[in-house]
């Protein structure tokens, strides 16, 4: 059974885990808030059935959070370690926020996203822009897979050994057909009635339900909590 | 007395940046009800006047315009463009860059959630578009798991959800295969029986034969010839040859072919003798489960492959047309011969050389048909050069002078037109050295004089002893410069023969 979260409520999600990411937990009281938060949105992927990418999420940063807390000490040196040390911090800081915006874009359909903005007041220009960058991520992907098969032919995937090169072949074709898609995409948008001044409607009913409310609670509680046990204590 | 709905008066136009005008003084009335076709070369300037009657231009791509343009009798100039949103529906070329959502559901209702209509409505004409279209099965899907044929029929239904009383369609069968033409042609039918208006700017012209009512040629920017639908009927092929016009008629040979209704096995195969040999092509996008090795795919998985081609021997430095259904397996067939698919097993023995895995990268070389993927430098010389192990700068002129394009050596080949970038790619693949060239329908979307050029250079390349294999839609691209066709069906070669 897949929990129906508002966009909004996401929306917050987002933004409570980003904010937690930002400031270093420091206690195992902190961590341990941290972790709870980062299970919710596996916790929803699971729910969702996208069992494969919650399973690689919950595996990815379970290994970062073990090597941290019994490989890694401040005397640990050398190359290797100064590596593995870069690697689980980086995991392990980071990742919460990456899982969470994951599991929003995966579970987000776009017209949904527009009207929770809309009722949020956000100027349309933003919304729209945002609604253009979720539409772009897939088409991105497509993109870059015939590049990449372009590239295998011709024998180049390397670059010819010249990293500035293995860049430069390819963001080139891809910021051209990106540029020609986002051009014609606007066309389209345009003679179907976007921007115009009549006020947007949506078919998706938007409501906010219990799971919402429990949410948005527990993750305010949550970012108190850290707020409050990292600054004031 | 049928009113009038669309008035162009008089208009010049020419795009910011342009050196020429794009059109010069059209002046064109179309009547309520009525199914014109608007046909002529590239850069003809039909799409411009598609844009004028949706008002993309003056309002989204600017430029210079003198005239005027009515339609339902507000001067589109002054009009702004989402009020034109209820009005005027456009169905455009390419299906992949039409889409705001990314589910088929939320795409429908895209365009009268835009316009502000009460929820309850939009879902009724939804039900209603649905129910007309018959796209009941496409409903609750992702738009990027769509055939580009699918994908066409959920911007067509897109565009009818906003009743639209005209509707513009600028060469919408470019991306399709034969089956999704006629879907397309029932959808033009369905429209036209409700009464709408339909402008259609199309290069393929059997399909629309039946339904136009009035046809416009335009050249150079201008409208040159008006025929009725009778006249039009009436041209003969030399005259509409004359006119660069792909033809209004599809010979018997090639319409069997293309509706896969050639029986197989009456065809018998060609007698070669010195050919390129292909051997155990076997492959499928599914994975049989694997703990550490991946399992190779064999004839023993039968009916999982989606592609099995146990033995095919393609004669040298001919042509051979590629055909069949959209998604029966032609482009993986290519994918695997050029090697792109490594997963696939398969081995290309030429001159008694075999070529496996990796290797037969070097030994074939695809033209992808969008050619912007394939161009990764600066500069047309260079492009070339990239392809060849020991750089050879005459050898490299040598290629670019027999494709006509040694004077734009120094240019970016961006800044190329359609055509000439396809023909940098097939420079980069003759200086690869490759035998085998693989082109993945390289007409689509052409008019006849290009069309007629690319198969001019097909048989150019064939003449110089390259083999090639062309997947096509075009029965007149096959009529032309195919020397065998090969009917892939479900992933099985279903037939390979001469073109008598």
């Amino acid at each position: 059974m897949a929990l129906k979260l508002d966009p909004r409520t996401k929306l917050f999600m987002i933004f409570a885990v980003s904010a937690v990411v930002m400031m270093s937990a420091t206690t195992p009281f902190l961590w341990m808030l941290r972790i709870a938060m980062t299970m919710v949105p596996i916790g929803l992927l699971t729910l969702e059935k996208k069992y494969a990418s919650a399973f690689r999420f919950l595996l990815l940063y379970s290994a970062a959070l073990v090597l941290l807390f019994t490989c890694i000490s401040e005397q640990s040196e050398g190359f290797l370690m100064a590596l593995l040390l870069g690697y689980c911090c980086i995991i392990a800081q980071f990742m919460p926020a990456m899982i969470t915006a994951w599991y929003v874009v995966r579970t987000t359909r776009i017209d949904e996203f527009v009207s929770a903005m809309q009722r949020m007041h956000v100027p349309d220009g933003i919304t729209i822009s945002l609604a253009v960058v979720m539409r772009f991520f897939p088409t991105i992907r497509e993109e870059y897979a015939s590049i990449r098969d372009a590239m295998k032919m011709r024998e180049i995937m390397l670059g010819g050994g010249n990293a500035a090169r293995m860049v430069e072949y390819r963001m080139i074709p891809l910021l051209f057909s990106c540029v020609n898609i986002g051009d014609e995409l606007s066309a389209a948008a345009i003679t179907r009635g976007l921007g115009g001044k009549v006020k947007r409607t949506s078919v998706e009913a938007l409501n906010m339900g219990m799971q919402d409310y429990m949410t948005i609670l527990f993750f305010s509680a949550a970012l108190i909590l850290f707020m409050v046990f990292k600054y004031l204590k | 007395m049928m009113q009038t709905v669309v008035e162009i008066r008089n208009v010049t136009h020419r795009y910011k940046g342009a050196g020429e005008d794009s059109l010069t003084g059209v002046s064109l009335t179309v009547k309520e009800g009525e199914t014109l076709l608007l046909c002529g070369a590239s850069g003809s300037g039909k799409t411009s006047v598609i844009r004028l009657v949706n008002g993309l231009i003056p309002h989204y791509y600017k430029g210079k315009m003198t005239g005027e343009v009515f339609v339902e009798g507000q001067e589109v100039a002054k009009t702004e463009l989402h009020e034109l949103a209820g009005v005027v529906g456009t169905v455009f070329q390419n299906p992949r860059s039409q889409f705001f959502s990314v589910d088929t559901d939320g795409e429908i209702v895209f365009g009268p959630e835009n316009i502000g209509l009460d929820p309850g409505e939009i879902r009724l004409r939804k039900e209603m578009i649905v129910e007309q279209m018959g796209i009941e099965k496409l409903l609750g899907r992702s738009l990027f798991e769509l055939s580009g044929g699918e994908k066409q029929r959920i911007a067509c239904a897109s565009v009818a959800a906003l009743l639209p009383g005209i509707i513009l369609l600028d060469e919408p069968s470019s991306n399709l295969d034969w089956e999704a033409i006629e879907k397309l042609h029932e959808i033009i039918r369905e429209w036209k029986r409700q009464g709408k208006t339909i402008i259609i700017s199309e290069h393929r012209l059997w399909y629309l034969k039946d339904i136009v009512d009035r046809v416009i040629y335009m050249e150079g920017g201008h409208i040159e010839r008006e025929w009725t639908a009778e006249e039009f009927g009436r041209l003969s092929e030399a005259e509409t040859r004359a006119l660069q016009l792909r033809p209004t008629a599809v010979s018997e040979h090639f319409s069997a072919a293309f509706q896969d209704k050639v029986d197989s096995n009456n065809s018998v195969r060609p007698d070669v003798s010195d050919g390129i040999e292909l051997k155990d092509f076997y492959f499928s996008y599914v994975h049989k489960p694997y703990v550490l090795w991946k399992k190779k795919f064999s004839a023993a998985d039968g009916d999982a492959l989606s592609l099995c081609i146990p033995e095919l021997i393609l004669p040298k430095g001919k042509v051979i047309g590629v055909i069949g259904k959209n998604g029966t397996g032609k482009s993986t067939f290519l994918r695997c011969i050029c090697g792109l698919e490594k997963d696939c097993t398969g081995i290309i023995t030429v001159d008694g050389k075999e070529y496996k895995g990796k290797r037969r990268i070097g030994v074939s070389y695809m033209v992808m048909q969008d050619v912007n993927h394939q161009l990764f430098t600066d500069s047309v010389e260079s492009e070339v050069l990239l392809s060849m192990k020991e750089k050879d700068a005459e050898r490299c002129h040598e290629i670019l002078d027999s494709l006509g394009l040694l004077e734009y050596k120094d240019t970016h080949p961006m800044a190329l037109s359609g055509g000439q970038k396809q023909r940098v790619a097939i420079a980069s693949a003759v200086a690869a050295g490759a035998k085998l060239l693989l082109f993945d329908e390289p007409t689509s979307g052409l008019d006849h004089a290009h069309m007629k050029k690319v198969g001019e250079l097909l048989k150019q390349l064939a003449d110089s002893g390259s083999t090639v294999l062309v997947s096509t839609h075009d029965p007149e691209l096959l009529e032309q410069c195919c020397d065998y066709e090969l009917c892939i069906r479900k992933g099985r070669a279903a037939y390979f023969r001469t073109i008598a």
